[in-house]
């Protein structure tokens, strides 16, 4: 055993190596700098290989997958994140996907980090149909590097069986027939987002006593949560949740996934709806960006927007996905989103300040300690 | 001597493979565990100790506590399960013994992960376990098993107890049973004899297990990210969010050091017991 101890002095020069160590590496980044030279080239449509698409769970019909694949002849394949920096996290350090799904300010970020692909919008036929609130976001100047998917509200959904006292305000993530059975995103921006507006101000707030005033909403609330969680589907139909915060379709698709689908319900709150939408972009590593493009303009075609509205509840900003979101709306208009909604920049997420961002990240990390 | 060289060599196989996916690994962490976040979110390497100051902030402290407490609650745990089981297999499994010991191993190929899930189906409100006890009349609704505390612990202890029987197993084996009878021999109580024999001659394996287990539970994230509630937010939980959803992989690297320096402590404390006499590293 006393071969294995160290003594002091190959302890010192033990601490000396790491400190050498941590000098040589001073000031670098920590990922390898990934081959980033397609970062110009523009994705032409054609097969090229199999796909593996990096999207939330339960975002999007199985069948479509299906369908293209048979189509095709190519394998689709699907790996889910649980939220945005994570999936960036896994770009940055080179992992390989062909579809992401990020939002918009996430698309922002990815372009200037030059992590994603231009590809020729024009090119997709079905993109043809897209509403014309897409073409030349702010996110994405020229429109070169992301078509839309869908867009969405966040709000909250109960499980009506349970609660019978919702107000229409952030306050029934707080409801008393409720108290430890409810959920908030885990999602740092979703859950700060909800105690600003709560608080009366403004949505990205950066200001550092708005912020530790909503920390103090977030710890009151959390005395009465479950769970943070962004797996609003898998709370309700489980049973779990008797109320949660989410985004508008997840109550569709519970929904579909019980027998009297009247059980639960959604609204949004007086204090302010945040919007949001999400887009589809070609990752920088992709190994098959041209299969990628195809499948695109496959998710994009009329019939099978409509079945993808149908199936995860969101609407799409292109024919097919249109008509299937009035139809469901027609049953259900609290899960409306109308594009003056989406048009309203101060109901969507963007924290462009880095440092406003790292201190969101941190309040968030404190209210979840 | 020439023999005693070419034996020497073998080191090089392990020893690389330790250097390059240990030790360099290992040295980066600390490296970066010194750093900051770029305007990206990416971890830059510098020279800090922000970080270390903020692992000892009054709000991360209850955490590093809880998941202190949840191991030691999960180590009683899983030796007051563990040792009857060893106990009785060692004993009288007779030629039962090995297969009753694949039976217990033969879980554990099974992925931790998915093991958790189960768990998760198992006791949901309405899981089976729910269902059962509302349909025999047991309970007029169903009690809330996951999201809490006892979950958590409930889910360490189904994770990791096998570390605790297995070696339980040997040194229960080992024990010549001859000194039990010599324990009621001198008119002892089957208490008396089980403290004062079985235990002492048993206590190198009840401190392999105690430590086996207590080292993965401490860092876990799984059990409380799956079973958990908002309260059972473990070191572990931290450490991850801040790799995939805070985008501070510095804090997370100086978090990560701290646990292995606690670990460490706990480690070394146990070689040098283990080294002495009692002989039985497992």
């Amino acid at each position: 055993m006393s071969e294995l101890e160290l003594n002091r002095r190959q302890l010192l020069l033990a601490g000396a190596g790491l400190a050498a160590a941590a000098w040589g590496v001073s000031g670098c980044t920590v990922e390898r700098p990934i081959d980033k030279s397609a970062a110009g080239d523009v994705v032409e449509p054609k097969i090229d290989g199999d796909l593996l698409i990096f999207n939330w769970a339960q975002y999007m019909d199985p069948s479509i997958k299906k369908s293209f694949s048979d189509r095709y002849g190519v394998a689709v394949n699907e790996v889910n994140f649980d939220n945005l920096e994570a999936m960036v996290t896994k770009l940055r350090a080179g992992g390989s996907y062909d579809l992401i799904f990020p939002s918009t300010e996430y698309v922002q970020r990815l372009r200037n980090e030059q992590l994603i692909r231009p590809f020729d919008r024009a090119k997709l036929k079905s993109a043809a149909t897209l509403t014309p609130y897409f073409d030349n976001p702010w996110y994405d100047p020229n429109s070169e590097f992301s078509v839309p998917y869908t867009y969405y509200t966040t709000g909250i959904a109960w499980n009506t069986d349970e609660v019978d006292t919702m107000t229409g305000s952030w306050n029934d993530l707080s409801n008393e027939q409720a108290l430890g059975r409810i959920f908030m995103l885990d999602d740092f921006q979703e859950g700060i987002g909800q105690a600003n507006l709560l608080n009366g101000f403004y949505l990205n707030t950066e200001k550092s006593d708005q912020l530790e005033t909503s920390k103090g909403t977030l710890l009151d609330q959390k005395e009465g949560l479950r769970g943070f969680s962004t797996n609003s589907v898998q709370n309700l139909v489980s049973g779990s949740a008797a109320v949660t915060q989410a985004w508008n379709g997840d109550v569709v698709n519970a929904r579909n996934q019980v027998d009297d689908p009247s059980v639960f319900a959604y609204e949004t709150c007086r204090e302010g709806v945040p919007v949001g939408s999400d887009l589809m972009c070609i990752p920088i590593t992709s190994k098959s960006p041209g299969t990628a493009m195809v499948f695109m303009d496959w998710i994009l075609r009329p019939d099978n927007a409509y079945k993808n509205v149908m199936w995860n509840g969101y609407p799409m900003p292109v024919a097919g996905g249109r008509e299937a979101f009035a139809k469901l709306v027609k049953d259900d208009p609290s899960i409306d989103v109308n594009l003056d909604q989406l048009s309203d920049s101060a109901m969507e997420f963007r924290l462009d300040n880095p440092e406003a961002r790292q201190e969101w990240t941190r309040i968030w990390t404190e209210v979840k300690a | 001597m020439t023999s005693k060289r070419f034996w020497d060599w073998f080191i090089f196989p392990g020893g690389i493979w330790i250097a390059l996916l240990f030790a360099i690994p290992l040295c980066l962490v600390l490296a970066l565990s010194f750093g900051h976040v770029d305007d990206f979110g990416r971890g830059v390497y510098g020279f800090s100790l922000d970080n270390y100051r903020d692992v000892f902030d009054a709000t991360y402290v209850p955490v590093l506590l809880r998941s202190v407490g949840y191991a030691l609650a999960t180590v009683i745990l899983c030796l007051l399960i563990g040792y009857p089981v060893a106990y009785f297999i060692a004993r009288f499994g007779g030629r039962y013994r090995y297969a009753l010991l694949a039976a217990l191993v033969i879980p554990f190929f099974v992925n931790y992960l998915v093991r958790t899930y189960a768990w998760v189906a198992l006791l949901s409100d309405q899981g089976l376990v729910n269902n059962l006890l509302v349909d025999l009349g047991l309970s007029q609704q169903p009690i809330q098993f996951i999201n809490t505390p006892f979950a958590v612990i409930g889910g360490l202890v189904y994770g990791y107890i096998i570390f605790m029987i297995l070696p339980l197993y040997g040194s229960i084996e080992r024990m010549d049973p001859s000194v039990i009878e010599a324990g009621k021999d001198l008119y002892g109580s089957p208490f008396q004899t089980f403290l004062h024999v079985t235990l002492p001659a048993t206590q190198a394996g009840i401190l392999a297990g105690c430590v086996l287990v207590f080292l993965p539970a401490v860092g876990d994230f799984v059990s409380a990210q799956l079973l958990g509630g908002p309260d059972t937010y473990m070191v572990g939980n931290l450490i991850q969010d801040q790799f995939f959803a805070a985008s501070n992989w510095p804090f997370g690297s100086a978090l990560t050091v701290i646990m292995m320096a606690f670990l460490a402590i706990w480690m070394v404390f146990y070689l040098r017991r283990a080294s002495k006499g009692e002989a039985e590293v497992l």
